[in-house]
């Protein structure tokens, strides 16, 4: 415990130096404001404009979040059922593989074009971007389980679904947390990605039209804000795994980043 | 041609063979396309109550005919019969222990030694959960029911999994080299314990080990295999009497019987290249 708070400390002093480090160049060279603004003003700019921000920021969140949730039952869904039907095995996964290599970000604009300027084409982008590792690691998880584990239940005469509900699921478990972890950032990536390109409100709306304005402190604060939410999501998931998966060796699964 | 007095009712009933086996032969296709025989045709019938172990080094067979015997994999000839009807696939009347504890991680010991009554729907449950509790404590891990399977040793967890194989009612118990993962000092201590709950409980008790000192320390019968191919070399009885302890292991026959197994698994026709 006090070993996680000197830790904590020492991650605190190490952002407190570099932030007086940079206020301080900030303020001896005279860097334009417009090319690297202070810290003190990036914060000033950022409490000014809450309004602004908290609007804008419901916006995406919604998106990611949708995206998220869509991409969750999608993956999971498709996931489980390429490793239980050998039929969607040998059709459905190379296709999906195939489609995994595509850079997905790439598509945005067509999205854009089906889907408009709402939140659809967001949370369609988003859905596709954080779909992959979720599925991924779900389909590779659920192969994960120990031939020895279907060997016991197979002497106990279980049947399909219980192997599937009393091992696999819960073997696939500590993969799916490792997916749902990277799909997440890629949700939000995604959806900030979609609102540059065509959008009216939005995170990714605002750093455009703030970049246009020249107002770099305005970019920096949202850059900040975004930052944020992506580090509560981190810890939010970890501490959703320490919780479920308290069974799991720590970090025994690393994800699969693609 | 008796075991011993202590074992002479079980002997008495000698017609009746729990586990029949008929010819029973496995082969494998390797990836070149060529036949490998895991088991040559082996018959043997193994009789009620009986504790009988597979002995010989890897690759002899003795896991293969222990998972025809269980009904986890299908014998290329043959066939097994148990209780007179034929084995085609698991009958859930065979318990399995298998050389790594295999309980799961996310359920308590307690959660664990109860899986085959929770997966066979067996009531009342309150029954299988004394049974579960008496078990636990029977095999030393009283106060441990509430504990995660990573909280325990090796031989704590496998322990555990001999609980499993007990709490439901079969009359086979499997176990595949269920104490080649542990130390010499904790696997005598769990001989010991398998005989006396073995000697309580009148399971029948087929049991594969390259340990020919345990074999013989817990065994009526020792059925000793050879590699390439996997094959039956001799079925012996193991004339002890019964009740044995860590002491039997020095008396002169046992010594005789151990000789006489490690000689037979040393001793190959010339030409045969050792097992590596």
């Amino acid at each position: 415990m006090s070993g996680r708070l000197v830790s904590a400390a020492y991650a605190a002093g190490s952002f407190a130096v570099l932030l007086l480090v940079w206020e301080a160049v900030c303020r001896y060279f005279e860097v334009p404001e417009f090319y690297i603004p202070a810290p003190s003003r990036i914060a000033v700019t950022l409490v000014r404009g809450m309004p602004l921000y908290a609007a804008n920021l419901g916006v995406t969140l919604y998106s990611t979040l949708a995206s998220f949730v869509l991409a969750l039952i999608l993956g999971v869904l498709l996931g489980t059922l390429v490793s239980e039907v050998r039929f969607l095995d040998r059709t459905l996964h190379p296709v999906l593989i195939a489609l995994q290599a595509m850079p997905r970000i790439a598509l945005a604009p067509i999205i854009i074009v089906w889907f408009g300027f709402g939140p659809e084409s967001k949370i369609a982008l988003g859905t596709f971007t954080a779909f992959f590792p979720i599925f991924v690691n779900t389909a590779q998880g659920m192969r994960a389980t120990e031939s020895e584990q279907i060997a016991l239940m197979r002497s106990l005469k279980a049947s399909r679904w219980q192997i599937f509900r009393m091992i696999r699921l819960p073997n696939a478990l500590p993969y799916l947390f490792a997916g749902a972890s990277i799909a997440v950032i890629f949700a939000m990536l995604a959806v900030i990605v979609g609102e540059f390109l065509g959008a009216n409100r939005g995170m990714g709306f605002l750093i455009i039209s703030q970049s246009s304005q020249m107002d770099t402190a305005g970019v920096m604060a949202t850059v900040f804000i975004l930052s944020a939410i992506g580090v509560l999501f981190h810890y939010g998931l970890q501490y959703l795994r320490d919780r479920l998966l308290f069974w799991a060796a720590q970090g025994e699964v690393a994800g699969n980043p693609l | 041609m008796a075991a011993g007095s202590a074992s002479a009712p079980k002997a008495a009933d000698a017609h009746a063979d729990i586990l029949v086996l008929r010819g029973l032969a496995k082969t494998y296709r390797a990836l070149n396309g060529s036949e490998i025989v895991a088991l040559s045709p082996t018959s043997l019938g193994i009789r009620d109550g009986e504790f009988v172990s597979l002995v010989g080094p890897s690759g002899c067979g003795k896991t293969t005919l222990l998972n025809l015997i269980s009904g986890l994999i299908q014998p290329s000839a043959g066939q097994i019969l148990f209780d007179g009807r034929l084995v085609d696939r698991p009958n859930g009347e065979m318990s399995l222990v298998f050389q790594r504890p295999v309980l799961l991680p996310w359920r308590r010991i307690i959660g664990n030694v109860l899986l085959p009554a929770h997966v066979m729907r067996l009531k009342p449950r309150a029954e299988y959960v004394a049974r579960a509790h008496e078990l636990l404590r029977l095999l030393g891990l009283g106060g441990f029911e509430n504990a995660y399977p990573r909280e325990l040793s090796g031989g704590m967890q496998q322990r555990a999994a001999i609980a499993r194989a007990l709490v439901y009612d079969t009359k086979v118990l499997l176990m595949d080299e269920p104490f080649g993962a542990l130390d010499a000092m904790t696997r005598e201590d769990l001989n010991i314990e398998l005989m006396r709950i073995w000697e309580l409980t009148k399971r029948t008790i087929v049991f594969v080990t390259h340990n020919i000192a345990e074999a013989v320390l817990l065994s009526d019968r020792i059925v000793v295999m050879t590699p390439r191919p996997g094959q039956v070399r001799e079925i012996l009885t193991v004339d002890l009497p019964r009740p044995r302890s860590l002491e039997t292991m020095v008396a002169p026959r046992f010594g005789e019987i151990a000789g006489h197994i490690r000689g037979l698994l040393h001793h190959r026709p010339a030409g045969e290249a050792p097992a590596r």
